[in-house]
């Protein structure tokens, strides 16, 4: 009796083993393919500086920018973080000239712009990093 | 990100139901000796471990999956040991436990204190001071002096002083401009590590010289701005290896042994030569649980558990077991390279090249690829000191898996 069980379980645990290490591959796969290309199209857009699972909510590695776009935790915005650190209209980004400012929509936490807070409106560079609630972003602009 | 829940559960669950099925086989084999703590002990660890495995998916915020890689192969060797030795297995299961308990005291202290980068003195301190004591109090065993026991509980230092190595190398490196400027500063280590490595041929500890010499080689080629002092050491470190085989006659005999082991198969041949035996009997799928005659190979359950493995449940497990190695080890590599602390940086890739350095000696031994050093497969083979220390690190590599200097803003 025990040498037939015995005999039917070692193909079973095989299966099970490759069937473990082909989840966790998966697993990893979904990590990795979750670093997307920047998105060619674009020429300025905001890209995510934190680790994507080292935040509880959804978040994207990259958010393209328009002419006028709001951030924030309200579903009306552009671009919507769920962060609780993050108020309802957080704060906008409006292109003027091909420049781009931020300005802060007195927002409770606040917005630092390379780690100084927003007091009104800020001009953006390529390269300054922005950090909102727990997401810090960078900002880059190739145009 | 949105189906992460289900996602994890996966492999989660297909853990559960190998031990399930692993454990209920195991109870069937022993059904005649079977008593009521030995069905309490097994069924607990299976609940302490997928307990665990469900916690950390939802308290950490680093890695997921190096947890669940480790409690895999811990599994698999608990379940051949347990088929060896009933006693053995289940003493490993509370090791296993213990060790599980650890990694989650491990990753809470190492997080909540700061400042481990600063302590290089006391790192190297404690080190020599366990190196003096194991020769002063060590007991010889298999012609090696790396066992002290105080007060009934015996240990090997040498897994501790791995870690330790480990952290002092990290912490010379981050500090790495401060030291420079003294004048001998930029030798201070390599002066360390061959008074390290000295101490080991004075136990004896050939496997242990071996883990050493690459574990400190692999972080000096990567850290070192003195390239000249990297070839030096690799130039003196194979010239001390020559010199070695010359001198003593243990080397010499395990590298005769590498070369030709039917010629000694009576004698110092016979351990490596039953093991490729039980390899091969075994094939692809083994030949069941229970069935083989693992039991042939001396010191199966520790050095020799692999060929085990091989034996009873396949060479395609035996595969699988490298292959869980090789992901726990990228995994190691990811999170050095995403971790932004550089102390902790090193850390990272100094326990998965230990892992991978300690695993590859071992696996590469037992089917006789490179010269046989008797060292344990971490968290696979029997033995507590070894699989306490390799959880040990591995709840430090948890934590440098997470965003550190984040935290501290």
């Amino acid at each position: 009796m025990f040498n037939i069980l015995s005999l039917v379980f070692k193909y079973v645990f095989i299966v099970i083993i490759y069937m473990f290490i082909f989840s966790i591959i998966k697993l990893i796969y979904l990590d990795i393919k979750g670093i997307r290309p920047i998105p060619a199209d674009s020429g300025t857009y905001l890209k995510l500086i934190n680790r994507k699972d080292t935040l509880p909510f959804k978040v994207k590695e990259y958010y393209p920018l328009e002419d006028n776009v709001f951030l924030g935790r309200g579903n009306d915005n552009e671009i919507v973080i769920k962060d609780p650190y993050i108020s309802k209209k957080h704060l906008r980004i409006v292109k003027d000239e091909d420049e781009y400012f931020l300005e802060d929509l007195k927002s409770a936490n606040g917005t630092y712009v390379n780690g100084d807070r927003v007091m009104d409106v800020v001009k953006l560079n390529n390269g300054d990093r922005i950090s909102v609630g727990q997401v810090e972003f960078l900002f880059v602009n190739k145009e | 990100m949105l189906n992460r829940g289900v996602n994890y559960k996966i492999p989660r669950n297909l853990l559960f139901l190998f031990e399930s099925i692993a454990l209920f086989l195991m109870f069937m084999y022993y059904r005649n000796a079977l008593d009521r703590s030995t069905i309490i002990y097994g069924l607990s660890l299976i609940f302490i471990i997928y307990i665990s495995n469900l916690i950390l998916s939802k308290i950490v915020s680093g890695d997921n999956y190096i947890f669940l890689i480790v409690t895999m192969l811990a599994s698999i060797g608990i379940i051949m040991i347990y088929r060896i030795n009933y006693e053995q297995g289940f003493k490993q299961i509370i090791w296993i436990s213990l060790g599980i308990v650890l990694f989650f005291a491990t990753y809470f202290i190492v997080k909540r204190i700061k400042g481990w980068e600063k302590l290089f003195l006391y790192y190297c301190l404690a080190s020599v001071f366990l190196f003096l004591a194991t020769l002063l109090l060590g007991r010889r065993f298999k012609g090696a002096i790396n066992w002290i026991s105080i007060g009934g509980i015996s240990f090997q230092p040498t897994e501790i002083i791995k870690i330790l190595a480990i952290l002092m190398i990290a912490s010379y490196y981050t500090n790495y401009d401060r030291f420079k400027e003294k004048k001998w500063g930029r030798y201070y280590l390599i002066g360390i590590m061959y008074l390290f490595v000295f101490f080991l041929f004075l136990q004896r500890d050939l496997g242990s010289v071996l883990i050493f010499c690459s574990l400190f080689l692999a972080l000096q080629y990567i850290y070192d701005e003195n390239r000249k002092l990297v070839l030096a050491n690799i130039v003196v470190l194979m010239f001390s290896g020559l010199l070695g085989y010359v001198i003593f006659p243990h080397v010499r005999i395990r590298f005769e042994t590498w070369i030709n082991p039917w010629e000694y198969i009576d004698t110092i041949g016979y351990q490596i030569t039953q093991s490729l035996f039980a390899i091969s009997e075994g094939g692809f799928f083994g030949t069941g649980l229970g069935l083989g005659h693992p039991d042939f190979i001396p010191e199966v359950s520790k050095d020799f558990i692999f060929s085990a493995i091989c034996e009873e449940m396949g060479i395609l497990t035996g595969i699988g077991v490298i292959m869980l190695f090789m992901i726990l080890v990228y995994r190691g590599f990811k999170i050095s390279i995403n971790q932004r602390n550089k102390f902790f940086r090193i850390v990272a890739l100094g326990i998965s090249i230990l892992f991978g350095i300690q695993s590859f000696i071992i696996f590469g031994g037992v089917i006789n690829m490179i010269p046989l050093t008797g060292i344990t497969i971490p968290f696979v083979s029997y033995g507590g000191s070894s699989m306490l220390s390799s959880f040990i690190a591995l709840g430090i590599l948890q934590v440098a898996s997470e965003e550190l200097d984040i935290e501290e803003d």
